[in-house]
């Protein structure tokens, strides 16, 4: 059974407040999932821990070679001197 | 005496680089406005997908064979989750060394003297977060962050050491040599503000671990480390126990003090990125590698006794500063005296930069060239000039750009060694400084004293041997 | 009705360069559809139709000026809001991005405009795609066009209804577990997931990165082939993508060795069931042979999937922070870290469920338990796989478990709704190729087929469709009068 301290603590280190209602429901529908993928402890950790990854060759990676395109991504919130304005850090 | 435990972790900017780590913004981010060395990818805007640079991988692999580490067939890239404002997707893209996968280098050792080496645990390949500037006083301070992703995405190179070290002067050496080598591999100009850092752990008398974290300077690692075993050491004597916490280094107060913010929530949440494919580098790959890696500092220390016939002392002081070696090595192709040449840059030569040394580039952008310093040398060497006088002529090297042998027709500074000029000269110091004269009949220091005198009125310009012969010629005649 | 709506893209692109009508033409009788029937169907979030005209405008001056007008010239598309449009304001249906507007287009976006596709405006979906159903779009849900009672599937259930209802000739959906095929399937429209890593994600915005794919919804298989031929290839702003080679429409079909997934039969719904029955009869029909077999690793997939797709989401999501881009919230009364958990309050249920299961697989001490093992069942399941379609060409089996079901049926039971999706995850989990197709109905609900590939079979996935198209005859579309 997830806890709500869990709860709590994976919503504080993915930045995320609950609702009222949503504090309140998701103890059990999130216990619910997890009941859910607990099927996965059932598969041997032995041989089934094979991270099947794609790969790419190293000859085919980008080179080191400057491209820019000259418009800036970053529109809003900006100072004058072209700082990004965000929220105080202290 | 205590024991002290210190492990470093240390960042590398890999300043050599066009590029960025994912993307194809400029890698020196240095003076530019704000927020104009971004696009997309780096700024983490919604669908964008990191590319990773070649050449990154080339020099974090060249690192790692210089630091002894094995480089492994295949290397992945993870993600470390966790929320800050300097950083555009809130993950950073780094590696992680976890269930048969690795970082681009494992396992290596460095040797700090003869009888010392520190072992490398590993060494890894991420990007660099952007900057928050702080700004002391001003109106709009108050309420917001000034963030800057002109550097977020560069190209960092981590270096992390198992706690071999006992010592802050160790760590001192290490550091040095590390810089060096770094430098000699082309792969950081340590030099640039900013371009390495270093987190440093500390453990006492097998207690717990302590970490020091923002030191953004070699120079304050020693520092840092020289406080925290002495916190360290009188909370022991407080019987006050040691907890295993983050600290930060604050470098205008210089001491350290406890965080409490991002390292709180250290659940950095690893997993392999899902963007990058696992990178099958090959067997030729680090056959490449190690057929090409540049000159390390100990090989040229080696090359420059051996080869050059230099001394170990003036050897070490060519290759501790890099820039000054290769400045040698470029006379050497001109002029191949390399006895002579050394001793000219690291006396006189080196004394005249001196107070320039520690700012970057010092050599790039001064007037002085390999051609005239080994014109110069050559000039001493056929003794044409006097020392004093290629000292004098390299001042006005310094400040025109000229060729010695332009300033030597302009200024007429060659050594005269016309004896009816010099005749003049002793003449003239004879008739003022009779006593002298008199003296230097019995006295052999006098002689000395007038040969000084003739040096003086020629403004050093006298050939001394030729100088003394005349001296000495007419105190021997009677009524001189 | 019948109309100019009605064509299918190829024989847009035909019908304008012979001079049968204009783009203009075509694009009024769009937009007339589209006026009529928006409003009971809520298909888009965003419209661009002024754009859109004065680009039908361009091409019919191109063709006058005997230029090229390109592949796709004058084809009204409609993309799914979660791919980048430079200038089109694309929201994943979140308030989060409620006022962002790209400053770049996704390379599939690149592509179709280069071949002359007209971008009518932004499709709906469940948020970033987390859904199957639009039912958590952050704005409205989407109606089913055959049923406007009925859900028409997601994650991208307006890419799905608006191709049906002819509000666009084709769209582009994204694939992360289901989301082109259930809509097609729902809507009764031809959907493709490509092979993972055929179709550049560059621009796509990431939900669950190692599983999705960008994918066409069609009228036509036709209409497949030739937009999947135009978004397909290497992009070298995507790693993981590679270069294939184009499908082509093949009148003369090979002899196919088909397997029915026997296990995703039988957890079908009876309707279900009997019309896949039927409609796998005509694979004797066009010359396949027809086998019957069970995955051994079934059970584990839907688990893995949620735990895989949870995990990336939670990370994903992470750059979300409202700094860079997002909506209007002042920043000057917050420190960062409550800003930050204040601005992510903004997303859905279903998205912060997601999130925060997420983060529980991958935190220290339950990674191993739940995200490595599912890592080691995707492995497993895909060899299972891999060593299946050295025996079957194709393997086949229900789109979907049930029939399209009432808004509000499984939206307050997180789990029933994923149960929905446990026979697409599995081409999700595997990278492979499947196609949804429609093949009946039951009382006026759409049910789909779904064909699995191999890796880069697409070619065959396409011989199939296009054999059974032409041999199942069902209501094609949709009245909406």
């Amino acid at each position: 059974m997830i806890s709500k301290d869990e709860i709590e603590y994976l919503a504080k280190i993915s930045k995320i407040s609950l609702t009222e209602d949503e504090a309140k429901k998701f103890p059990e529908q999130l216990d619910k999932t997890i009941e859910y993928i607990d099927i996965l402890d059932e598969l041997a950790s032995d041989h089934s821990i094979i991270l099947d990854l794609q790969e790419i060759k190293f000859d085919e990676l980008r080179d080191d070679v400057v491209r820019m395109s000259g418009a800036l991504p970053i529109t809003r919130n900006l100072t004058e001197e072209g700082f990004l304005k965000g929220p105080k850090m202290k | 005496m205590s024991q002290v435990k210190i492990g470093l972790e240390i960042h590398a900017q890999i300043t050599e680089l066009e590029s960025k780590l994912f993307c194809s913004c400029r890698g020196n981010y240095r003076d530019q406005r704000p927020n104009t060395n971004i696009c997309e990818t780096c700024c983490g805007l919604p669908g964008t997908l990191p590319i990773i640079n070649k050449k990154a991988i080339e020099y974090s692999a060249m690192t790692s064979v210089a630091l002894g580490c094995s480089v492994p067939d295949k290397i992945i890239f993870y993600r470390k989750n966790y929320f800050y404002p300097d950083l555009p997707k809130n993950f950073q893209i780094t590696q992680y060394n976890v269930y048969g996968f690795s970082s681009i280098g494992i396992g290596g050792s460095f040797e700090l003297d003869d009888s010392r080496k520190i072992r490398i645990s590993r060494i890894q390949l991420e990007e660099d977060p952007g900057r928050i500037a702080y700004l002391e006083g001003g109106t709009n301070a108050r309420n917001s962050a000034l963030i800057d992703y002109n550097r977020a995405g560069v190209a960092l190179i981590e270096i992390v050491t198992e706690p071999d070290f006992t010592n802050p002067k160790e760590v001192r050496l290490f550091l040095n040599k590390l810089s060096l080598t770094l430098e000699h591999l082309a792969v950081c100009d340590t030099l640039l503000e900013g371009s390495v850092r270093c987190d440093v752990n500390v453990s006492m008398n097998g207690g717990n671990k302590v970490e020091i974290k923002n030191i953004n300077s070699f120079k304050e690692v020693e520092r840092a480390i020289n406080y925290e075993i002495t916190r360290q050491t009188n909370m022991y004597k407080r019987s006050i126990k040691i907890v295993s916490e983050t600290r930060h280094w604050d470098d205008r107060k210089k001491i350290t003090f406890m965080s409490r913010s991002k390292e709180a929530e250290h659940d950095y949440r690893y997993f392999p990125e899902p963007d990058i494919p696992m990178i099958v580098l090959g067997d030729k790959f680090i056959a490449n590698i190690r057929n090409h890696m540049p000159e390390l500092p100990n090989q040229r220390f080696d090359r420059f006794v051996s080869g050059y016939k230099l001394s170990e002392h003036a050897s070490n002081i060519l290759i501790n500063d890099k820039k000054l070696a290769d400045f040698f090595e470029s006379i050497l192709k001109l002029y191949f005296s390399p006895v002579e040449i050394a001793n000219f840059l690291i006396t006189d030569f080196k004394s005249m930069i001196l107070d320039d040394a520690e700012s970057t580039g010092y050599l790039k952008n001064m007037k002085v060239k390999p051609e005239h310093i080994a014109e110069l040398v050559k000039m001493i060497a056929a003794d044409e000039i006097s020392r004093i006088t290629a000292k004098d002529i390299l001042v006005k090297i310094f400040e025109s750009g000229m060729l010695p042998s332009e300033i030597v027709n302009d200024s007429n500074s060659l050594k005269i060694a016309d004896e009816k000029i010099l005749m003049d000269a002793v003449e003239s110091v004879f008739n003022t400084e009779k006593s002298a004269v008199e003296d230097a009949r019995t006295n052999h220091e006098a002689i000395n004293f007038l040969l000084g005198k003739v040096m003086k009125y020629t403004s050093g310009r006298a050939d001394p041997k030729i100088a003394m012969r005349l001296i000495n010629n007419k105190l021997k005649k009677p009524n001189a | 009705m019948s109309g100019l709506h009605d064509l299918q893209a190829y024989e847009v692109v035909e019908g304008i360069k012979q001079g049968l009508f204009s783009a203009e033409e075509y694009f009024s009788s769009v937009i007339k559809t589209l006026e009529h029937v928006e409003s009971r169907l809520h298909s888009f979030i965003t419209l661009d139709t002024d754009k859109a005209l004065s680009c039908a405008k361009v091409i019919d001056g191109k063709l006058k000026a005997n230029e090229d007008i390109g592949q796709l010239g004058g084809v009204v598309v409609g993309i799914k809001d979660n791919i980048s449009t430079k200038g089109i304001r694309t929201t994943c249906a979140s308030k989060i991005l409620e006022s962002y507007v790209p400053s770049y287009d996704a390379t599939v976006i690149q592509r179709l405009k280069q071949n002359g596709a007209i971008i009518l405006g932004k499709l709906n979906l469940d948020e970033f795609g987390m859904g199957s159903t639009t039912e958590y779009s952050s704005y409205y849900p989407t109606h089913n066009p055959w049923n406007l009672d009925y859900v028409p599937g997601g994650s991208s259930g307006g890419s799905g209804a608006a191709v049906a209802a002819g509000e666009c000739t084709v769209s582009l959906g994204s694939d992360t577990g289901g989301s082109i095929r259930c809509p097609a399937s729902f809507c009764s429209v031809v959907g493709l997931k490509p092979t993972y890593g055929r179709v550049s994600r560059y621009g796509l915005i990431s939900y669950a990165n190692s599983l999705e794919q960008i994918g066409p919804i069609c009228r036509s298989v036709k209409d497949v082939v030739m937009i999947m031929n135009i978004i397909s290839g290497k992009d070298n702003k995507d790693d993981t993508s590679m270069s294939s080679s184009p499908i082509t429409i093949n009148n003369k079909l090979e002899k196919f060795e088909i397997a029915i997934i026997k296990d995703l039969i039988d957890g079908s719904d009876d309707e279900v069931k009997r019309t896949i029955y039927s409609a796998s009869e005509k694979f004797s029909d066009i010359g396949c042979m027809l086998d019957e077999i069970s995955i051994k690793h079934l059970n584990y997939a839907l688990p893995s999937y949620y735990t895989l797709a949870s995990a990336e989401a939670s990370s994903n999501l992470a750059r979300y922070d409202n700094i860079r881009y997002g909506f209007n919230l002042p920043i000057e009364e917050y420190k960062w870290d409550t800003y930050f958990s204040d601005v992510r309050k903004n997303f859905g249920e279903e998205v912060k469920r997601r999130i925060l299961i997420g983060s529980y697989v991958l935190s220290s001490g339950y990674y191993s338990k739940y995200y490595l093992k599912a890592r080691g069942l995707r492995s497993l399941l895909k060899l299972e796989l891999l060593k299946l379609f050295k025996k079957y060409d194709l393997l086949i089996g229900p789109t979907m478990p049930i029939l399209p079901f009432k808004f509000g049926e499984k939206i307050d039971d997180p789990i029933k709704m994923y149960l929905v999706d446990i026979n697409t995850v599995i081409a999700n989990l595997a990278g492979i190729p499947a196609i949804s197709l429609p093949v009946g109905f039951s009382n006026g609900l759409p049910i789909g087929l779904q064909i699995m590939a191999a890796p880069f079979e697409e070619q065959k996935l396409i011989d199939v469709s296009y054999a059974l198209e032409q041999a199942i005859n069902i209501q094609r579309r949709p009245k909406l009068e």
